[in-house]
């Protein structure tokens, strides 16, 4: 599963990057602090080495989660149903659920802390849209 | 020309100006006996000249003047001018005021008879009388206007104020009036009154503005007449109503102020608070103990933080409702027992395992202006507690009424049968946030704080009677 995490917070990334390990998903992880290099590196990912699935934190610096989201906006053609970006946030603001619904790449929002059980359903949804 | 020539001329210039004069002429002796009267006179009294000359004016005049002009006529034979203003009225004749002068006639540095002049000034005196009564009259109402009122002539000078202005102005009339406004009040000039000033007498245009007196530190309300004369200010002293202003603006201020801070703390609560909580959830899920000792402290650290988080929740949940004040205008319809049905709908299951029922009796058509959310969150409240805190020994009742009421609001009453509380011990506290009023089972005591928050933000209005071992009424009024 190629996976790219974005969160700027390094004990997040941290944890991301154990659990993904612990469920033995850690191969073909990329995880990026800084969220511009996150788009560089998928803007350059298309269309032949498109990651499955983007963990997208929503409150960073300079770049938010939002901004990642309008950015990737012209290449939403070319990644529909291929790419699935979760949002992974520990915002408890009801607004901010609402708000994942005008992007169609997004597939879900995860409140932090990620557990076990979320990793499989995301594992599971990625490996349902392969066959 | 002979002296006997000039002597019947001057005789004769005499005769003419005599006769000629408008005014009232009579020549009289010392005893007051008329010796010459002229024509205007003698029509004033409609006689003719015989029936006048060899009487005293004493028979012509009123009967309480006679000793008047009696005295009159002696201080004149004493050879001196004597002169007086007297309102007579000569019998036969109409009523005169009359300016009347004396004139001794002296022949070898004695009296031989006295002139007295009348000039009629009944009519002068009627107008000045006239001209008092209107300006006592137009002062009265300069006075008796509320407003303070200066007037001012085109060259500045104050030529009145009334009362309210003196006091005003702590100035006084006799002090004020005669001087130039601009000397009087030297701060003032180049001022907004200044500037105003000028621009009506300028342009003869009424001029009303509101401003700062420097010089007696008020807030003034002018008014500006322009005319002819010069101007009329009119002004007020509306320093309470700019205070006032002053202070509700700083109030509003404030009030923005807390307000950006309580959006400033909610956020704070949702992002930066639950960032590194979550984190330090995750890394306890994280790790893992095989030792006997260490495995219940993770343990109680893991059910710490999660006790950390959930109030975490609560407080944004709290904040979230509190945030949202425009409810009132994104109101909408919503039928009442569409929602009951739907809260009762997802409570079947802890219903049915404590074989309680709820009885609706709401009105199919009732709707209440709100929010449906809220709705929904307010009666799942109220009636999970109903379960919750119900009475062990008799199966859970609830009944729901409502209805329109005469004012048009709805009101319902929602009644069960449970353990209650003490209503009265409880007090203020009861809608208040983490307030508990069972010791068993658990609660958080979030529950009526959100109904009551969910209430109000709609503008309505809860009120909650209960009894211990009796049962619990909550009183809903919503519009």
């Amino acid at each position: 599963m190629r996976t790219v995490l974005v969160d700027d917070d390094y004990i997040s990334v941290f944890l991301t990057e154990k659990i993904l390990k612990r469920e033995g998903l850690s191969e073909g992880l990329c995880s990026f602090q800084s969220p511009e290099e996150a788009l560089r590196h998928v803007q350059q990912s298309i269309p032949n080495e498109v990651p499955d699935v983007i963990l997208l934190d929503l409150n960073m610096p300079v770049i938010s989660g939002w901004d990642f989201l309008m950015a990737l906006r012209p290449y939403e053609a070319q990644l529909v149903g291929r790419c699935f970006i979760y949002v992974l946030t520990s915002s408890l603001s009801p607004s901010d659920t609402d708000r994942v619904h005008e992007f169609p790449l997004v597939a879900g929002l995860i409140h932090k802390p990620l557990d076990d059980l979320q990793i499989q359903t995301i594992h599971a949804q990625v490996a349902e849209n392969r066959n | 020309m002979s002296a006997s020539e000039q002597f019947v001329d001057s005789e004769q210039r005499f005769r003419s100006l005599f006769e000629n004069n408008s005014d009232l002429l009579l020549f009289q002796d010392e005893d007051s006996i008329i010796l010459d009267a002229n024509a205007p006179f003698l029509t004033l009294l409609h006689l003719e000249k015989a029936e006048v000359l060899g009487h005293p004016l004493d028979d012509f005049l009123p009967e309480n003047l006679v000793s008047f002009f009696r005295q009159r006529l002696n201080e004149a034979f004493q050879g001196i001018p004597v002169q007086f203003t007297v309102a007579v009225q000569f019998k036969g004749a109409e009523p005169k005021v009359l300016s009347i002068t004396k004139v001794p006639l002296l022949v070898d540095n004695a009296v031989v008879g006295v002139h007295m002049v009348g000039r009629d000034i009944t009519e002068l005196t009627a107008s000045n009388q006239l001209i008092e009564q209107q300006a006592r009259r137009l002062n009265t109402l300069f006075e008796s206007i509320t407003d303070a009122l200066i007037l001012l002539d085109r060259e500045w000078n104050i030529t009145f104020l009334n009362q309210e202005a003196q006091q005003l102005l702590k100035v006084e009339s006799q002090l004020a009036v005669g001087r130039n406004f601009w000397q009087m009040f030297p701060a003032e000039v180049g001022s907004v009154f200044y500037q105003e000033y000028h621009e009506a007498m300028a342009t003869g245009q009424t001029v009303r503005f509101e401003a700062y007196y420097t010089t007696g530190g008020l807030w003034l309300e002018a008014k500006c007449y322009p005319s002819e004369e010069g101007l009329s200010v009119y002004f007020s002293d509306i320093t309470y109503r700019k205070d006032a202003e002053a202070k509700q603006e700083r109030l509003t201020a404030d009030l923005y102020r807390h307000n950006q801070d309580l959006q400033q703390f909610t956020y704070i609560v949702s992002h930066n608070l639950r960032a590194p909580l979550a984190n330090a959830l995750g890394l306890t899920q994280l790790l893992q103990t095989d030792d006997l000792e260490q495995a219940p402290l993770l343990n109680h650290l893991h059910t710490s933080l999660e006790q950390l988080d959930s109030i975490l929740q609560d407080l944004n949940t709290i904040l979230a409702v509190r945030d949202k004040q425009d409810v009132a205008e994104a109101a909408e319809p919503v039928l009442l027992l569409d929602v009951l049905r739907q809260v009762v709908d997802s409570l079947q299951e802890p219903l049915q395992q404590c074989g309680g029922e709820i009885v609706l009796a709401v009105p199919k058509d009732l709707h209440v202006h709100g929010k449906r959310a809220y709705l929904f969150s307010i009666f799942f409240n109220l009636l999970s507690n109903s379960i919750k805190y119900r009475a062990e020994e008799r199966p859970l009742r609830v009944t729901i009424t409502g209805n329109l009421d005469l004012n048009g609001e709805v009101r319902l009453n929602i009644v069960d049968n449970g353990s209650g509380f003490d209503r009265e011990k409880a007090g203020e506290d009861v809608f208040k946030l983490y307030k508990r009023f069972h010791s068993v089972p658990a609660g958080r005591g979030l529950g009526l704080y959100l109904v009551n928050a969910h209430v109000e933000v709609m503008g309505g209005r809860i009120e909650v009677h209960s009894t211990p071992d009796a049962g619990t009424e909550f009183q809903l009024l919503l519009h």
